[in-house]
């Protein structure tokens, strides 16, 4: 049975998706399919599923979720029993320790849910540093899930908070949340001046690698910006405060700088050394505890360099491997990236069957809930490949709906984007237009 | 535009390619040890001048990267970590990356049964066990330094125009057969089903036979019955009317009117549900059809070619493909060969593809190696000419002279080659190596499905899942 045929029988519960996410890493592709002419084509959709292989895999995805759930109900009888001896700071920490997990396996909402149980209770301490964690938990999360205007609000409290309370750290932490979601938004300006903040914050602390953390973001703001030798000092520097470092999560960050370095090279016309930063990258993202999404970043923006210098079936393989790995790491987000990806790859090569990926992601986005700004940047990816395959109404249509999620998100960078693609499809329809 | 070429495999005249470093004796070496030190390398400081080796270390992956791009290395030896499996396919994705042919010898402690034949699987040179013993580092060598010499053979001539994707290229009696069956239906207008195994050209029979139909001058629409989303094939077959379902954002005209006046190529027919095949065949009938959500009968003057890689009997027999339709559409049937089937037609093809590919990627490729031949003659071809194209052009991609030698080619065709040392005892093998090997080539037959293996294989699905447990597959 396929993927798509499995999933259908699947109702969209809440409670279902650890179902939906053995769905996925238990999908095989066919092989019969694989060097037909549908092979291009092949999304995790068309993949097969063994109801028995399924049956066979659900005691251990079940073990996790009770394991998973017994943490939860531990940690909201620990905050219970902290209320009752009055304990509240040790509520507040057990209630935030059931949002981080949540946090950890990637549901979002309901991390946000323990946060904000959390916060409420926080906000009744006389010692404020446990509402300042909990605020920046809150905006963590919120950026994760593309809510940039919570998040930012969330960071303008915790920071308000932590400069009353003279707590440098969270100040810093609070500094880049607000430059993040700045950043998100494309508001250049904001975003320099709030990492410019926290920047001096961590070199009166002499923390290597925040300061690494922070001149990696500003590197990327400078790429943005257009400013490429500037974005490279900035690397530059990232790579200097975090080689060496034997903190928990450095070689992550180092291979987030690596990524960074090889989309600039990428800018600057350099597809050899930016092939070899990505490599690097990847190497990287091996020394610790391997994290797939990074992972998948990088690998499409590997697969993007390939893509920009002509080499399309070298492109094609690296993005099938990400492919891969999300899928047998359970990452559905990065799937909704990847086939997005693969569709304006088709398009890029005229090929109209390549709606089947927009397809399978925009399926993806809803089956597996994820974050609506992932939805949106589908659809417009989707817009703009039917404006060019000359289908300008369902263009308009999903160009529209790209639209629409990001105003209710507040990304006015992204919405003008989208009107702007919008624009172009008016004058394809109106043969005036354009034409005196 | 599409056409029919036979061309004659030309005699071949050797030449010989210029050797490489490796060839006359300096192997470039990069070894990749743990992080703390060489630790089980460092005897091969040592055996460095002995064995000709150029040797370089890296203590981990980042290091190792950032030397593999700097220069040409012939070999890596690179010791695998506790995550053997992932570090394994990790360095196969890096040195394919890595232009020149760079091969891998990975070194494990007590290399498990899985580990050897997943090493074999991806092309890795030798697998071997710690500590590493100098004989056999030196005859892994020696096959670096044999591969080195290949013997160049020009390709055959190409004819006409190297741009063109949808040309026939072949003279096998078999493909002969095939060309004599389009001969005869190309000018009538009746309805052809092409059968054949993954990657044999279908598509390409199918553009050729309106090209040269009576329809020639109206379009060719090619539609993928696999490739798109069962919910969405109707509409994308018969188009639908503004507001039929969520998503019917307009009109949207189908396939099968794009293609009026013209030819509708339907591939991979087999894998059309029950339902939309009953609206084929009413299609098919009375030559109309109605748009989803739309009560008006549209006429439609199609000419209908499908295919499918399955086999329609069977398909029929359990019920998953209408008898009716079968007959309406194998009018006229066309079998494709297999292209092991089609012996010489395979030189004529690399040397298609390599001009083809050379055109595209500025390499004016002539030549092919011996050994590249061999290779390329012993390989099962399960994707057929579509999985030849793919190989050509990655060589295309990677070549850097006008030779295709072995080096260019995919590790999984390099594994192939003969007289690769059994990994895990270097003699004989035992049974359980010889079961577990067995196990795991029907297993990548079956795309890893357990329980279509365990139905090859003749046992339970739970005995499979046992022995792939004992066996580390």
């Amino acid at each position: 049975m396929r993927v798509e045929q499995a999933l259908r029988l699947l109702p969209n519960l809440e409670a279902l998706l650890p179902l939906r996410g053995l769905l996925l890493t238990s999908a095989r592709p066919d092989a019969r399919v694989q060097w037909g002419s549908g092979g291009p084509y092949l999304t995790v959709g068309k993949r097969e599923v063994e109801p028995g292989e399924l049956a066979r895999s659900m005691g251990r995805v079940l073990t996790v979720v009770t394991e998973h759930i017994n943490a939860l109900f531990g940690a909201y009888i620990a905050a219970l029993e902290c209320q009752e001896r009055g304990d509240a700071p040790g509520a507040v920490s057990a209630l935030m320790g059931a949002g981080r997990l949540e946090e950890t396996v990637g549901r979002l909402s309901q991390a946000q849910a323990w946060y904000e149980v959390s916060l409420a209770l926080a906000e009744t301490l006389q010692d404020r540093h446990p509402e300042i964690e909990t605020l920046l938990s809150i905006g963590r999360t919120s950026l994760a899930a593309g809510e940039y205007a919570v998040g930012a609000r969330h960071y303008q409290r915790a920071l308000v908070l932590s400069e009353a309370e003279f707590d440098r750290g969270a100040a810093v932490d609070a500094s880049v949340g607000l430059g993040d979601a700045a950043f998100e938004c494309a508001a250049w300006a904001g975003a320099q001046a709030w990492y410019s903040r926290a920047l001096r914050l961590s070199e009166a602390a002499k923390d290597r690698l925040r300061l690494g953390q922070i001149e990696h973001r500003l590197g990327l703001l400078a790429r943005r910006e257009g400013n490429l030798a500037g974005a490279g000092e900035h690397l530059r520097r990232s790579r200097e405060h975090i080689e060496g470092l034997d903190a928990a999560g450095a070689a992550r960050d180092m291979a987030r700088v690596l990524d960074a370095q090889g989309e600039l090279d990428a800018a600057l016309g350099r597809p050899g050394p930016a092939a070899g930063a990505f490599r690097e990258a990847l190497a990287w993202v091996r020394r610790d505890q391997h994290d797939p999404a990074l992972d998948v970043s990088i690998r499409l923006h590997l697969a993007e360099l390939l893509l920009a210098t002509g080499r399309w079936l070298e492109a094609d393989e690296e993005m099938r491997r990400a492919e891969q790995l999300a899928i047998t790491s359970n990452q559905p987000r990065g799937l909704v990236r990847i086939y997005t990806a693969l569709g304006t790859l088709r398009g890029r090569q005229g090929d109209e069957t390549g709606f089947v990926f927009f397809e399978q992601a925009i399926a993806l986005c809803r089956a597996f809930e994820g974050p609506a700004v992932d939805e949106a940047r589908a659809f417009h990816a989707y817009g703009v490949f039917r404006q060019v395959s000359g289908n300008p109404d369902e263009a308009r249509a999903h160009l529209e709906r790209a639209r629409d999620i990001f105003r209710s998100l507040g990304v006015e960078a992204e919405v003008e984007r989208v009107e702007a693609a919008l624009a172009n499809s008016h004058d394809v329809d109106t043969p005036a237009a354009g034409a005196g | 535009m599409s056409r029919t070429v036979t061309r004659s495999a030309q005699s071949t005249t050797n030449g010989l390619v210029p050797p490489t470093r490796a060839a006359t004796g300096g192997v470039r070496v990069l070894a990749v040890g743990g992080e703390s030190g060489p630790g089980p390398l460092q005897s091969l400081r040592q055996w460095a001048p002995d064995l000709g080796i150029d040797l370089e270390w890296a203590a981990d992956l980042p290091r190792a990267t950032r030397l593999l791009a700097g220069g040409h290395w012939d070999l890596v030896l690179a010791v695998l970590g506790d995550r053997s499996d992932e570090e394994l396919t990790w360095w196969v994705d890096a040195l394919r990356a890595a232009h020149g042919g760079t091969r891998l010898i990975a070194l494990a402690d007590r290399p498990s049964m899985g580990l050897a034949l997943r090493a074999e699987k991806l092309g890795v040179l030798d697998l071997l066990a710690l500590p590493l013993k100098r004989e056999a580092l030196a005859t892994a060598l020696a096959r670096v330094r044999s591969a080195a010499t290949e013997v160049a053979l020009p390709l055959p001539p190409g004819e006409g125009d190297t741009e063109d994707h949808y040309a026939l290229v072949g003279q096998s009696p078999a493909m002969l057969e095939v060309y004599k069956v389009m001969a005869r239906v190309a000018s009538s207008t009746a309805t052809v089903l092409i059968l054949g195994e993954s990657g044999t050209g279908k598509e390409v029979v199918a553009r050729t036979i309106h090209q040269h139909g009576p329809a020639a001058t109206g379009p060719f629409v090619a539609v993928n019955c696999a490739a798109i989303p069962e919910n969405l094939l109707e509409s994308e077959l018969f188009g639908h009317e503004k507001g039929a379902f969520t998503g019917a954002v307009a009109r949207k005209i189908g396939r099968f009117e794009q293609a009026g006046g013209g030819t509708l190529f339907l591939d991979e027919i087999a894998d059309m549900s029950l339902a939309l095949q009953a609206k084929i065949l009413r299609a098919v009938q009375e030559r109309e059809i109605e748009r989803v959500g739309g009560g008006e009968s549209i006429p439609v003057t199609v000419r209908l070619i499908a295919a499918t890689n399955r086999n329609l009997q069977e398909a029929i027999t359990q019920g998953r493909f209408r008898e009716d339709l079968y007959y309406r559409l194998a009018v006229v049937t066309i079998q494709l060969p297999r292209l092991v089937d089609r012996g010489d037609d395979l030189l004529l093809l690399i040397g298609h593809f390599a001009r083809l590919f050379g055109a595209r990627y500025r390499k004016a490729i002539d030549a092919l190696s011996d050994r590249a031949l061999e290779l390329l003659r012993n390989h099962q071809w399960v994707g057929n000419v579509r999985e030849l194209r793919n190989v050509i052009e990655r060589a295309a991609i990677v070549v850097s002279d006008g030779t295709l030698r072995s080096e260019h080619l995919p590790d999984e065709l390099r594994a192939e080659e003969p007289g690769v040392p059994d990994h895990t005892s270097g003699a004989l093998p035992t049974l359980a190596e010889a079961e577990a090997r067995h196990i795991a080539r029907v297993l990548s037959h079956t795309g890893g499905q357990i329980g279509a293996a365990a139905e090859v294989l003749g046992i339970h699905r739970n005995t499979l899942t046992r022995k792939m447990k004992e066996y580390g597959l």
